[in-house]
């Protein structure tokens, strides 16, 4: 019972923009430094210790830097779609920032997994680009996170934008399931074999630690520039207010 | 130190890849940290000390 | 209860007569795809019957797109959209009323002229009951999509670049359910599971989306 409730007083405390920002800057260089340590570990195993793929050789290296940053996108979106959900129903502000500053890391990955795919089909497929379901999804996941971000900077009130924002977030998550099937659905009917971008979808388990270090550290890092953004996000939109002032006057003691 | 790849553009150009938007998405708070800090440090500095003694 | 939302979508429509010009686009639309793809990618029948559902779907999806800017902005710069909350009307009821103004004038057009839109681009014959099929499902669905982006958008400067941008993801399964139909039926195999994906679609959209443009143009009123 009191665990619980440590919980919700904490979960409630986190409504305080001060104790949100003393929050988010005090766990930031945690989650960078995680970050750092896996992805050290993760990219030393990619590189050195993995052996070259039977079918593939060295270029399914890529591979480890590609499906984190696929999974990432997403994952990062359905982290969005909570908070987004979160602030709609109870409209508590730092959780609006917090979701809208997901947005642009999630657009990142994006942009790292659609160009790793890319530069992995070139070898592979012999063109710059594939209509595989992957690729193609994640091409229209990129645009879903582009509109929301424009349409957040769009708003001249950012607390009205977040919350417009929020509801594209919301039709997004229904929308991009229904997204992924019906690409899955087109690329069977127009090509007949499903090209995969994996090659054989059985991976040797020796290939595994590799790419999950890279899951980790991926995840890592989204939280610490996620959590970043929200606090200079809300430390610009309360300028005027008593506690930045006192943030800023501890800063300069 | 740099093992021989087949490929070794490729694998290398997507590491590569990865690594500046690491540091693109690093970069961006950082420098708007400074930034706004120096921004308000300015205005704080403008309220509080220099009431009417600026020239 | 009907009569005040009879009111507005004869409101609507009288507008959009009186503006003439406009609302011929999406007509023009489909005459320049039917004229420019032939004279673009050479008279070739085989080439031209395969591209046929999807020139006549963007023709559709781009008369829809055009008409949203004005969708609800009219009505938000004169103050009068703030009144769709202020009598006993669901906001629901008014939204699809709208949408479905937005949809007389957008969609349906393409779809009386797609059987010549379709001879004229070749398409098997055994193909036009499917893809009259799909556009009957599809366009509403389009209106319903677009004025979401525009309810969305709405109190905002940059309209158009933003609108198309966040009506792109949303119509993509439509798109490729609706010319996949036309497809497999110019194939002679039956496209019940497109149709009835697209139909299960629909129903989706005109459930949840009014719900969603009506929470969305509150916010931009506010």
């Amino acid at each position: 019972m009191s665990a619980f409730h440590t919980l919700k007083v904490g979960f409630h405390r986190l409504g305080s923009p001060p104790n949100f920002y003393r929050l988010c800057t005090r766990l930031a260089p945690w989650f960078w430094a995680g970050f750092v340590i896996t992805a050290a570990i993760g990219l030393y195993q990619a590189l050195y210790v993995v052996p070259p793929d039977y079918q593939q050789s060295d270029s399914y290296r890529i591979l480890f830097i590609h499906v984190p940053s696929a999974w990432q996108a997403l994952a990062g979106y359905a982290i969005m779609a909570v908070l987004a959900a979160i602030a709609l129903i109870w409209r508590i502000r730092t959780t609006e920032i917090l979701a809208m500053a997901c947005a642009p890391v999630g657009a990142a990955f994006t942009l790292i997994c659609l160009a790793t795919g890319a530069i992995w089909g070139k070898p592979m497929w012999g063109t710059w680009w594939v209509w595989d379901a992957r690729l193609t999804s994640m091409l229209v996941l990129l645009f879903i996170y582009l509109g929301i971000m424009g349409l957040y900077a769009a708003f001249e009130d950012r607390r009205k934008g977040a919350r417009v924002a929020c509801i594209l977030v919301l039709v997004g998550v229904v929308n991009i399931p229904i997204i992924q099937f019906s690409v899955e659905w087109w690329t069977t009917l127009h090509q007949g074999s499903t090209i995969n971008l994996f090659g054989e979808s059985t991976m040797d388990p020796s290939m595994m630690p590799p790419l999950i270090w890279m899951t980790i550290a991926v995840k890592l890092m989204f939280t610490a520039v996620m959590i970043q953004r929200a606090s200079l996000d809300l430390i610009d939109q309360d300028r005027r207010k008593r506690w930045v002032e006192d943030v800023i006057g501890e800063q300069n003691a | 130190m740099i093992p021989e790849f087949e490929y070794a553009a490729y694998v290398w150009s997507s590491y590569a890849i990865f690594a500046v938007v690491i540091a693109w998405q690093a970069a961006v708070p950082f420098l708007r940290r400074r930034r706004l800090m120096a921004e308000l440090r300015e205005e704080r500095a403008f309220r509080s000390g220099s009431y009417g003694g600026q020239s | 209860m009907f009569g005040p939302l009879w009111a507005l979508l004869s409101q609507d429509l009288r507008l959009a007569i009186r503006h003439g010009g406009e609302s011929l686009m999406p007509l023009m639309f489909l005459f320049s795809v039917i004229i420019l793809v032939p004279l673009g990618v050479g008279p070739g029948p085989n080439l031209l019957s395969a591209i046929a559902p999807g020139m006549i779907w963007v023709a559709a999806l781009l008369s829809s797109l055009l008409a949203l800017e004005r969708l609800f902005r009219p009505d938000f710069e004169d103050g009068s959209l703030e009144q769709w909350w202020l009598g006993h009307l669901p906001v629901y009821g008014l939204v699809v009323v709208r949408l479905f103004s937005h949809w007389l004038i957008t969609g349906l057009p393409i779809i009386l002229f797609a059987p010549i839109a379709a001879e004229m681009l070749f398409l098997h014959p055994d193909a036009l009951g499917t893809l009259m099929i799909s556009l009957m499902l599809g366009t509403p669905i389009l209106s319903l999509v677009g004025g979401l982006a525009a309810a969305l958008t709405l109190s905002t400067n940059r309209g158009s670049v933003l609108l198309s941008i966040l009506v792109f993801p949303l119509i993509v399964p439509v798109l490729v359910f609706a010319t996949g139909a036309v497809s497999v039926a110019a194939e002679g195999i039956s496209p019940q599971t497109h149709l009835g994906l697209l139909a299960a679609m629909l129903v989706l959209a005109l459930t949840l989306v009014p719900l969603a443009v009506a929470s969305a143009l509150r916010l931009n009123i506010e």
